[in-house]
């Protein structure tokens, strides 16, 4: 077919009928098949296939037998298919071909030329004419007055990098990532120890060094960059807002925490952050394995100090493992190093000893839960959560132990605050259920009694029950109900 | 939680939270405290301990409790 067909499609393109092409055809196929076709259909019309066969092939026929219809043959259908414009070109083409030569200017050959030559008549007339070519030109200086502009727009760009501080970077001090620190950089920090850079570190701690702790917890998401230039100023900031609401702060600081927590895990997982200077930490539990943890920790927990004083922060240092306050993290890395290397063992003990002497906000030395103690209770749980493998590696009881100094912290937070409103500067237990129900821990149908059995053994129990009688404890329920009441009323 | 040994040492967990609170704490309140401290790490864990599976290790690592940390301490944020 597909010899034939062109040779006829050229023959049809030019004289068109194309009825000359089927009738052939027809008279070769369409005899047999309509004998034979229209025999068996004759013979067995019952059944509705062979019905629709013969119908099918009668239609066929009429098909073939009308010249002009649509439903005719496919073949046919090509034929017509093939007539489009184009085709018509290719024929055309093709009973040109042997007579003529290809014509040189084909598109990829033209336009360089063309382009040579506008340039060369453009330079050429630039020198010749100076009104046209040189205007052109000017469209371009036009571009040069937009260099005033460009100035303009320089600007931005000029001032986006002072607020990147571009140029403190080239101060920047060395820093590490998150990676590479244990958490016990994280160290407990609560509120915000976690500091972004080494850069930050020390001597603006110095000046800054409560403020930095919730608003460096705030503002750390944003890449390393920002929180290293903007440590200054926002810390300066940050000390005047934290300054005024120091009352507020509290609550504040306690959701401050999250920020620090909760990021690090993110780094840890995928993405490079660099690693924070923690100041509050005095947490030598954590520090074990860090590198520096230990020294800068108390360094900063030493500025902490400075709020109550500095006298306070120098005392802390005293017990503090070197006296490197205000060392860059360098030289502090460097002496810990040197120390780990003489004395890891040594200092690891120390280190779990030392947290006992860490220092709330208030300026309030006080021990952490001894390990054990977390440990033991973290194993029971862990294996009452599901865990085939109970034992608890040591960093993850280092983790434990930081969640529980955050837990503390935000606990007395939350105590005091409560028992402040109420006026009181002693906790009460009534604060304590307060904090139990506005945790969801308490309800309706579980009272801390029925909670405390569950999970205290029976001496504990019996401390609660002789402190707390039973009929006493729905009455005092109410009562903080009421308080709950007039706390909402009094705000 | 070993039958012999005292379950927390009550005097600590006193110290801890008055020195995070600035407050006084009344006599017994230390029970309750470490009761909701219990609730708390069971909540820790028992997160840790489904982040712990859905990461695929073995008993649970730092990693996984740091996860939970921020969650369960949002939790008990009174």
């Amino acid at each position: 077919m597909a010899d034939p067909t062109p040779n006829k499609n050229r023959l049809a393109a030019i004289s068109t009928p194309r009825a000359l092409a089927t009738p052939n055809r027809r008279a070769i196929s369409a005899e047999p098949s309509s004998l034979r076709l229209s025999a068996s259909g004759r013979r067995n019309p019952n059944t509705p296939h062979a019905r629709a066969a013969i119908r099918a092939i009668d239609q066929r026929r009429a098909a073939l037998f009308t010249p002009g219809r649509v439903g005719r043959r496919r073949s046919i259908a090509r034929e017509r298919e093939r007539e489009t414009p184009r085709d018509l070109l290719r024929n055309l083409s093709r009973v040109l071909a042997p007579t003529s030569k290809p014509v040189s200017s084909s598109s990829s050959s033209s336009p360089p030329r063309g382009n040579e030559s506008t340039l060369q008549t453009l330079l050429e007339e630039g020198d010749d004419d100076d009104d046209f070519p040189i205007e052109r030109p000017r469209f371009s200086l036009p571009l040069d007055r937009d260099d005033d502009d460009d100035s303009e727009l320089k600007p931005p760009r000029s001032s986006i990098l002072d607020d990147e501080n571009y140029t403190m970077q080239s101060i920047e001090m060395p820093r590490r990532a998150w990676t590479e620190a244990p958490l016990g950089r994280l160290d407990r920090s609560s509120l915000g120890s976690v500091r972004m850079s080494d850069f930050v570190g020390p001597e603006i701690g110095d000046d800054a060094d409560d403020s930095n702790v919730g608003i460096d917890s705030g503002f750390f998401p944003p890449p390393a960059l920002d929180d290293d230039t903007g440590g200054i100023a926002l810390d300066e900031e940050a000390i005047f807002e934290r300054m005024d609401e120091e009352a507020r702060r509290q609550t504040i600081g306690g959701q401050d925490d999250f920020g620090p927590i909760e990021i690090p895990d993110l780094g840890n997982e995928s993405t490079f952050v660099m690693a924070p200077v923690e100041s509050p930490t005095r947490d030598p539990t954590m520090a074990e394995g860090a590198e520096s943890s230990d020294i800068p920790g108390f360094d900063h927990y030493d500025d902490d100090g400075d709020d109550n004083g500095d006298g306070l922060g120098d005392l802390m240092d005293a017990p503090g493992l070197d006296d490197v306050d205000d060392v860059d993290d360098t030289e502090a890395l460097q002496d810990t190093i040197i120390s780990q290397v003489a004395s890891h063992p040594a200092q690891r003990s120390t280190g779990r000893r030392k947290p006992g002497k860490r220092i709330s906000r208030h300026g309030i030395e006080y021990p952490s839960l001894p390990v054990g103690v977390v440990k033991r209770l973290a194993t029971t749980l862990a294996k009452t959560a599901g865990v085939s493998k109970a034992k608890l590696s040591s960093d993850t009881v280092d983790a434990i132990m930081q969640a529980t100094d955050w837990y503390f912290e935000q606990l007395g937070d939350d105590l005091s605050a409560y028992a402040r409103h109420a006026g009181r500067k002693t906790i009460d237990e009534s604060d304590m259920m307060m904090l139990m129900r506005r945790q969801r821990q308490t309800s309706a149908s579980t009272t801390p009694f029925s909670l405390a059995q569950r999970y205290l053994p029976r001496e504990l129990l019996q401390e609660m029950r002789m402190s707390v009688p039973a009929p006493t404890k729905a009455p005092r329920k109410r009562q903080a109900r009421q308080g709950d009441v007039e706390e909402e009323e009094v705000t | 939680m070993a039958p012999g040994q005292k379950l927390y040492p009550r005097a600590t967990v006193k110290k801890i939270v008055k020195a995070h609170s600035n407050c006084n704490v009344s006599k017994n309140v230390d029970v309750m405290i470490f009761l909701d401290y219990v609730l708390f790490m069971q909540t820790l864990m028992k997160e840790a301990a489904i982040d712990a599976k859905q990461a695929g290790e073995r008993g649970i690592s730092a990693r996984s409790v740091k996860k939970a940390t921020a969650d369960t301490l949002a939790k008990f944020k009174g």
